[in-house]
């Protein structure tokens, strides 16, 4: 039917024609109109809460609430994982979990039926700086449920058996918790932020460190930080304060005071830059954070610093949201917090992004905090954070548990109560004269603490290109928050697996894949590479390639016989490059550009399928420059291996290197020139099989100082697959960038 | 504070679903009775009220009655993109203004998808209750749907999937589950959709979503909180009464599942840590008389620490890091699920194993008094912790005019059912349907060595 397509296309053309830009769907007589103005305000005042101190220390608050007819109580203990001992990070959250897991006077079992028959939920963790248990009930078992946490509080059994369980559940978490990005990202910052203050620590432990607590250590803990005079409890709910009082009297008044020393940390370590990238390879998101060290809680400049993160990050301004999401769709979310502890704090921004757009964000967020130091906020800004703030308090105080929480949180931190009350006015207070103040005087964009989660390969490339050329690069599988250089020792001991049923304390061994080479080796394989590159040009030489241009005649194997083609084969380093020929068919091209790879020819432009992405990626990863280059640098890893016997029966020293995407790529060089004599790896092949690949290299010869090989040979299994004779080779040619966009259809 | 969360989708498995009710023995533990008016307007919208002036503020609800489960394969993921559409912009307002619009004045907003409904909420002081009426009316009527911000905001939901789904571990085990599960109802399809069907998505079939979804008809509106009802609701009809009745009616032409007829067993691979094994039955929908004690069956497995499957599996046998089982009750009939973490060092075939079990026992015996009293407990706790706030109060209004059909006596009537159910009950609706031919077992193995040090203790026997 000829005409109809044509009639139809007339159509849509002439519909285009007449919509006015925006199509508003529907309603044809909806009015132009404002937003209607609000109704009169109403008076906000903090709900009525009242706070006592018991003869033991222990300080109370109670906040009635009869609506619903249930009650809740949360008690904080005055320490956390900030306070384990340096060497056993885990300790405090290990405490926590096995403080309901039974008591002196009731078993786990026991505790558990307790708490479910009456329809009560419980629950314990720990914090950074304190440590919590929460528990809720229906009014009527509020006697109950104040024994219980008291009891959980105060007489932890720490029974043996419960400790396996509970230390099998941790390391079984972190096994999954190191699969995730968002909480490896989170780990690491706090591990580069705050170095090896206490804290740095990852609060859960690592596996290593929660093989190696004891029952002691859990005891001393809970000994030494388990007090009525380093506690707050908060009863919130259908009882009068009288009640809420007396009820607390009876169930935590026999609890002993004790003498405590809490621990004063020493300062944190001042903002230093540092760009680390945990490589996942494989990973279709990078997770980010940026930012340094902050001020803590009580800090004077608290709310001006409160109010300048939210511009930059926070509810009402978001300039990172505004940029990263709305304005180009990089991220599903951003956000910047100002996140205060009791004895320190830190700035930090965070969003994520698809690994392409890795680099452009993270430039994008630097950017941000630039601008917050450089540039005095608009008025409108900071009214729009004010706003939020201050319009949100009735929010903030609408359950019973919110409420509590602020009174908590005040009593915590050494807060003044009466600030509840003016948050509203303090928040409007700040000007932004006050911004540009606090903005200079704590941001520090030139020493940022910046961690990229995700798969490197995909966005270091990148990295040099946004200003980052510096930055340390740690595999997933190697990561030890307890070494400087974040990276697992390869002589450090490896306990074995606990066992799912053992009562015996054993040890936890974290598995790898790969097993570390000797340090003998490590020498002698850096000797190899070093006399390498310095046989092919020099490290100023090969440092200096920018782009590589040659033509060339190759021979492949077809499967009617070999066709020679003539190539032109560009390389834009360090991840792009380009072949193109004329086959009999017509005209060919392949281009593999930092990510992407796609294939022209006679049908037109398409992707390339994930088999040849992968293998075009894998050779951008083999070329020789590159090759050397890495291995020097030590993004891969290279071991010596026994020398080999070239076809001749000469002597050829060899070397083994891993790529980061954990092909084993072996390199043999000459015995004499230390030129690449051959390279060899194996790949998927045909009917899933490996194949064993090598490409030989001969007749090398001096082209702007450095030594490239003008014949190579590839073979498969043993049999050539294709032979390529070099015509011509120019060294930093400049090269359209056409040659690696690729083309719109 | 971790980052704003534009939109949320209720993914049926890690969704906590807190339901109904359930009355405690004492009978002096009841919560209060929710005093709301209810009316339909003119143009078809349901308007619900409920006044509350313990704190100066309001909350909105408004549920339109579209979500996954109406879209068709080949356009999964529309539902929920079609949401994160209705922030950018109508009539009136520009696009993104909404969400500044409700901050600048101290309130918070939010919308999610799930396989039943798209809901839109905002929580805001008292006084700007026109503000938020006249926001929703605005994009009922007239929402500004243009190619740039449909391309990009695709992008942004892109990013949500890599988020929440694809660079986590265990993201994708929902919809692994439910892909396995159906054949032909849309719950097959993950409320986020796929890459490719989002990909494929084209503005027009955005402007036809919207005719046809999002009319008065098609919506239900709740309001709770600090105001006088007659005031409220001559508002309402001042601002979204104005949102003209659509001339058709919203279709409404779901395949059913039809039964499965033998058990379905699949092993699949993924890169994650531990394996998962995962035990589910197809069984009713949220309403049916059988759905009460499902529900109490869920809280028998499941709720605390002296619950079944956590005593049998994480506690004792130490066979799962986690482990939890529940039905999934919602509009059309679904799933129940139990799932477990398998700790290193165990099988998936021994978590199986324990899993059935638990179902086969509950179909053999019946459950205990002791456990009986103990989850109408728990339900009641559930009720009345929900209640504490506008927004719980709302959902549980609005989830019973949405999805019980209309009949808003629900949200307080089914503690009532609850109350009256026995441990026969349970055992009739365990042996109706935790039947092997109704059953699917869903076994995720990590993959061998995938990423160097990705590898996992390989079960040991």
């Amino acid at each position: 039917m000829s005409d109809r397509p044509r009639l139809t296309a007339c159509l849509a053309w002439l519909a285009l024609a007449l919509a006015t830009a925006p199509a508003w769907a529907q309603v044809r007589d909806w009015p132009s109109e404002r937003p209607p103005q609000p109704l009169a305000a109403r008076e906000v005042r903090f709900p009525p809460y009242e706070v006592k101190t018991l003869s033991n220390g222990l300080r109370v608050v109670a906040v009635t609430h009869h609506e619903q007819p249930a009650v809740s109580l949360r008690l904080i203990i005055g320490a956390g994982g900030a306070h384990d001992p340096a060497h056993k990070p885990g300790l405090a959250n290990l405490v926590a979990l096995l403080l309901d897991q039974g008591t002196k006077t009731r078993s786990a079992r026991q505790i558990a039926r307790a708490i479910d028959d009456i329809g009560g939920a419980m629950g314990v963790g720990a914090g950074t700086d304190l440590t919590f248990i929460n528990a809720v009930v229906m009014k009527d078992s509020f006697d109950l449920v104040l024994d219980l946490v008291s009891d959980v509080a105060r007489n932890p059994a720490f029974a043996a058996e419960e400790i396996e369980r509970q230390r099998q559940q941790v390391v079984s978490s972190l096994q999954v918790s190191y699969e995730d990005p968002d909480y490896i990202a989170g780990v690491v910052f706090d591990r580069l932020v705050y170095g090896f203050h206490p804290y740095g620590r990852p609060s859960a432990g690592t596996p290593d460190s929660i093989a190696r607590l004891s029952r002691d250590d859990l005891i001393a803990f809970h000994g030494r930080f388990f007090a009525p005079n380093n506690a707050i409890l908060a009863v919130v709910g259908d009882v009068t304060p009288a009640e809420a009082f007396a009820g607390v009297e009876r169930a935590f008044g026999a609890w002993p005071r004790r003498d405590l020393e809490l621990p004063v940390f020493e300062e944190p370590p001042p903002p230093t830059r540092r760009v680390v990238v945990i490589d996942r390879p494989g990973a279709v998101q990078t997770e980010i954070r940026v930012g340094h060290i902050g001020v803590a809680r009580k800090h004077p400049d608290y709310m001006a610093l409160n109010m300048a993160m939210k511009i930059l990050g926070g509810e009402g301004a978001n300039r990172l949201q505004r940029v990263l999401r709305s304005e180009r769709g990089l991220t599903y979310g951003a956000s910047a917090d100002l996140e205060t502890l009791k004895q320190g704090g830190d700035f930090m921004a965070e969003t994520d992004t698809r690994s392409e757009t890795t680099g452009e964000s993270l430039r994008v967020v630097v950017d941000e905090y630039w601008r917050l130091r450089r540039e005095r906020v608009n008025r409108a800004e900071l009214e729009g954070a004010q706003n939020y703030l201050a319009g949100s308090f009735p929010l903030t105080i609408e359950t019973p548990s919110a409420i509590a929480l602020q009174v908590l949180n005040a009593l915590f931190y050494g807060l003044d109560l009466q600030e509840l009350q003016t948050f509203p006015e303090r928040v409007r207070a700040v000007t932004p004269g006050d911004i540009q103040r606090v903005a200079e005087e704590y941001l520090k964009p030139d020493r940022l603490a910046i961690v990229l989660v995700g798969d490197a390969d995909t966005f270091v490339s990148q990295l040099r290109g946004a200003g980052f050329d510096k930055f340390e690069r740690v595999p997933l599988s190697e990561l030890d928050l307890n070494a400087a250089d974040l990276r697992r020792r390869a002589a450090a001991p490896q306990p074995p697996p606990v066992p799912a049923n053992a009562a015996a304390t054993r040890t936890m061994v974290r598995p790898i894949s790969q097993t570390a080479p000797q340090s003998g080796d490590d020498r002698q394989a850096r000797a190899l590479i070093k006399r390498a590159i310095e046989a092919k040009g020099g490290f100023e030489k090969l440092r200096w390639i920018k782009t590589i241009r040659a033509t060339s005649t190759t021979t492949v194997m077809g499967p009617q016989g070999p066709i020679t083609v003539e190539t032109i084969t560009s390389v834009a380093y360090p991840d792009r490059f380009r072949v193109e020929g004329e086959l009999p068919n017509g005209r060919f091209v392949q281009v593999y550009a930092g990510g992407q790879a796609w294939i022209v020819d006679p049908n037109g432009v398409r992707d390339a399928p994930s088999a040849m992405y992968n293998d075009l990626r894998a050779g951008m990863q083999r070329e020789t420059v590159r090759l050397l280059l890495d291995a020097y640098d030590g993004t891969t890893k290279v071991r010596a291996l026994a020398d080999a016997t070239s076809g001749e029966g000469t002597r050829q020293p060899s070397l083994e290197i891993t790529l980061a995407n954990g092909q084993v790529v072996t390199l043999r060089l000459d015995a004499e020139s230390a030129l690449i004599a051959s390279l060899h790896f194996t790949a998927p092949g045909p009917a899933g099989r490996r194949s064993t690949l090598d490409e030989s290299f001969a007749d090398y010869r001096a082209v702007d100082g450095v030594q490239v090989a003008f014949a190579a040979r590839a073979t498969r299994d043993g049999a050539v697959v294709q032979e390529r004779v070099t015509t011509n080779v120019e060294i930093n040619a400049t090269l359209d960038p056409a040659l690696f966009t690729k083309p719109a259809k | 504070m971790t980052r704003a969360a534009r939109c949320l989708i209720a993914l049926a498995l890690v969704a906590i679903v807190v339901t109904a009710t359930s009355r405690v023995v004492g009978a002096w533990i009841r919560p209060p009775k929710l005093n709301y008016t209810i009316k339909t307007l003119a143009n078809g919208l349901t308007v619900v009220l409920l006044e509350d002036h313990s704190t100066p503020i309001v909350h909105l609800q408004l549920w339109y009655h579209v979500g996954s489960r109406d879209e068709r394969a080949g356009r999964t993921g529309f539902a929920h993109l079609f949401e994160h559409m209705m922030f950018q912009g109508s009539k009136n307002v520009d696009p993104e203004q909404h969400p500044s619009l409700i901050s600048g004045v101290g309130g918070q907003s939010n919308a999610s998808t799930t396989e039943d409904a798209t809901v839109y909420w905002e929580t805001v002081p008292a006084q700007y209750l026109p503000l938020v009426l006249w926001l929703e009316a605005d994009r009922m009527a007239s929402l500004r749907i243009d190619d740039r911000t449909f391309r990009r905001e695709r992008e942004v939901v892109k990013e949500e999937r890599r988020m929440r789904v694809e660079n986590q571990p265990y993201g994708r085990l929902s919809e692994i589950i439910y892909d396995h599960a159906f054949t032909a109802h849309p719950y097959k399809h993950p409320t986020i959709g796929s890459m490719a069907d989002l990909e494929a998505a084209s503005i027009d079939d955005v402007r036809d979503f919207y005719r046809t979804y999002y009319v008065p008809t098609n919506a239900c509106v709740v309001l709770v909180g600090d105001f006088d009802t007659a005031e409220a609701l001559a508002m309402v009809e001042q601002y979204l009464g104005r949102v003209p009745k659509p001339a058709k009616a919203v279709p409404r032409d779901i395949p059913p599942e039809p039964p499965q007829s033998r058990e379905k067993r699949v092993t699949i691979e993924e890169t994650w840590p531990l394996p998962a094994v995962v035990v589910a039955y197809h069984i009713t929908y949220d309403g049916h008389p059988d759905s009460y004690p499902l529900h109490i069956a869920s809280k028998v497995l499941s709720d605390g620490q002296s619950s079944r499957i956590y005593q049998k599996l994480v506690y004792e046998s130490r066979i799962a890091l986690a482990a939890f089982g529940q039905g999934n009750l919602i509009e059309d009939p679904n799933l129940f699920y139990a799932v477990a973490i398998v700790q290193p060092g165990r099988t998936p075939e021994e978590a199986e194993r324990a899993l059935v079990a638990e179902f086969e026992r509950l179909k053999a015996e019946p459950i205990s008094d002791d456990e009986l009293l103990r989850t109408k407990n728990q339900f009641a706790r559930d009720y009345i912790l929900m209640r504490e706030s506008n927004q719980g109060k709302a959902s549980q209004l609005a989830h019973a005019v949405v999805i019980h059909k209309g009949d808003v006596t629900t949200a307080d009537g089914e503690f009532e059912i609850f109350a009256n159910i026995t441990k026969d009950d349970v055992q009739r609706v365990a042996k109706t349907y935790f039947t092997p031919q109704n059953r699917i077992v869903l076994t995720v193995m990590p993959k061998g060595a995938a990423a160097p040090g990705g590898t996992v203790p390989k079960a040991a026997r």
